[in-house]
């Protein structure tokens, strides 16, 4: 699987993605889980929005498909690359609809409905121009463009 | 029965303000609204100052009382709302519902804004928000919403930015937009993308500009001419569900049906509409939100000719959002500006016919595929 993982850049926020060792060699994406809800949330919140109950930090999930995609164009935020790709993504361990990027490099191949599965690349920087890591969905092989 | 009633409205157009001061630009508005209604300034009981930047932009936060003792109004309770886009309309909605509660007998609104200089940047969310850390910016949201209404209800891009080409038309009658000169649908086209699929005459420009309403109480609307009653005013917040339905507009449609049910109307009975149109899809959504038409219907709704003026359900002849401008805290109390001339018969050459109801509404803030903020408000004649 592809991911970079560099013991020397830091994830750009804490308990958003898994950090390595990965099973499977799969990151996935972390989320809150209410027992007593029995519902997921991402991200995770401080209290159950439901029942106002405590709140455990659980993988939600590490592939999915688009439900939808854009691609933004102008100068970016936190030193992101230009242009690239965001969408929403429903993921099929948790059928949450989320929130992410896409691997920059793919998206002129963005389609609703397209597999995906989550990655970690080293994108955008911090305040201090440090490299971060962010998760980023990459498209499935079989929805990759071959004739190309 | 109305609660309350509009007695005076004010507004300069709105565009580049290079030299002007907030405070230059709020008290100017207010200035307008308080002639306009006939009333000193010191018959104001309470002050409502709408705005989104200042306290990022120039560390002006709590700038309401400097604009409210610019025409010399001070001692009352004043609040600064920031609510996003819905800045205006929330301030609205605050100063209506202390008359209707029979607080004060005579609120004022302004909401100004002062955003047309290089440090603004792009518009999103914050940066505590973690969908902006993924780069979310506020064209992106809508972008994603056009991507799947296209996908959902077979129409192409350019069909969609129709909206900004029948928003300009309608701004050529409007002395206060920014942008009153036509646009061909090749140049709206043509424009740099954004945001795929929206181009940049498909969103909103930034604008300096204020606006000023003042309300008063049923027993005082009585003995002033013109007044304009208010039969609803509504502020709803995101409902934030997952799944979320990013074409069928929960919190869109929970806001418009709960100002229909307090107004005791429906959408049949509105004869002219300002809506959020901070992109052009948005307008789009915003028909079927507001029940003009049914989902999925909304591009059909634009080419049949409804929603221009001389349809049966004008929308945004002021211009909106696409031409008019977006000074963010002024829009929301400019739509109400517009819904209050057009039912005084006052709109000119942009005149609806026989304008008895008119709506307006808006919307405002990104959060978990939703709307942070929506306000629809009714009035009447």
């Amino acid at each position: 699987m592809d991911f970079e993982t560099d013991n020397e850049i830091l994830p750009f926020a804490k308990n958003i993605f898994t950090q390595p060792p990965y099973k499977n060699n799969q990151p996935s994406l972390l989320g809150g889980f209410c027992s007593d809800c029995n519902d997921y949330f991402f991200p995770e919140p401080g209290y159950c929005p439901e029942c106002l109950g405590k709140i455990q930090n659980r993988p939600i999930g590490s592939k999915g498909t688009i439900y939808s995609f854009t691609v933004v164009r102008t100068p970016t935020l936190f030193g992101l690359p230009s242009p690239y790709g965001i969408g929403y993504i429903d993921l099929m361990e948790t059928g949450l609809r989320v929130f992410g990027m896409f691997d920059p490099k793919e998206i002129g191949q963005l389609k609703i409905g397209a597999k995906v599965v989550l990655s970690v690349k080293s994108l955008g920087k911090d305040r201090h121009g440090s490299p971060r890591l962010r998760p980023c969905f990459t498209l499935e092989p079989d929805n990759l463009n071959r004739s190309i | 029965m109305a609660l309350a009633s509009v007695i005076g409205v004010g507004i300069i157009p709105f565009g580049k303000h290079r030299e002007k001061t907030i405070i230059d630009m709020g008290a100017k508005a207010g200035y307008l609204a308080l002639k306009d209604a006939g009333i000193d300034p010191s018959k104001i009981e309470a002050g409502f100052f709408a705005n989104g930047l200042a306290g990022r932009l120039f560390g002006d936060n709590t700038i309401g009382q400097n604009v409210f003792w610019e025409l010399g109004i001070n001692k009352i309770p004043i609040v600064n709302v920031e609510n996003a886009c819905t800045s205006g309309s929330s301030a609205f909605y605050l100063a209506y519902n202390m008359v209707a509660a029979n607080q004060v007998e005579i609120a004022m609104v302004i909401g100004a804004e002062k955003m047309c200089v290089p440090e603004l940047g792009l518009i999103n969310s914050g940066e505590t928000e973690l969908d902006t850390q993924l780069g979310l910016i506020a064209p992106a949201s809508f972008a994603m919403r056009a991507i799947r209404y296209m996908n959902e209800f077979d129409c192409a891009p350019k069909q969609i930015a129709q909206i900004a080409v029948k928003n300009r038309n309608h701004a050529q009658l409007n002395p206060h937009a920014q942008f009153q000169v036509p646009i061909s649908l090749d140049e709206v086209m043509n424009s740099p993308m954004i945001a795929d699929p929206l181009t940049r005459f498909q969103c909103c420009p930034i604008a300096d500009g204020a606006a000023a309403v003042i309300i008063c109480s049923k027993n005082i609307a009585k003995q002033i001419s013109r007044s304009v009653n208010i039969d609803s005013a509504v502020l709803c917040t995101g409902g934030y569900g997952n799944n979320q339905d990013m074409v069928l507009w929960e919190t869109d449609t929970r806001g418009c049906n709960l100002a229909y049910e307090k107004a005791g109307i429906g959408p049949k009975d509105i004869d002219v509409i300002e809506c959020h149109d901070a992109f052009t899809i948005s307008e789009i959504l915003h028909y079927e939100a507001l029940g003009l038409c049914e989902p999925g219907q909304g591009i059909r709704f634009l080419e049949e000719g409804h929603s221009q003026l001389g349809g049966k359900k004008p929308v945004n002849v002021s211009g909106g959002l696409l031409s008019r401008g977006h000074p963010v805290g002024a829009t929301g109390v400019a739509q109400i500006y517009e819904i209050v001339t057009q039912l005084r018969n006052e709109g000119g050459p942009r005149q609806v016919k026989d304008a008895k109801v008119g709506l307006a509404h808006c919307m405002g803030g990104d959060k978990s595929g939703d709307t942070k903020s929506c306000t629809v408000a009714i009035l009447s004649v």
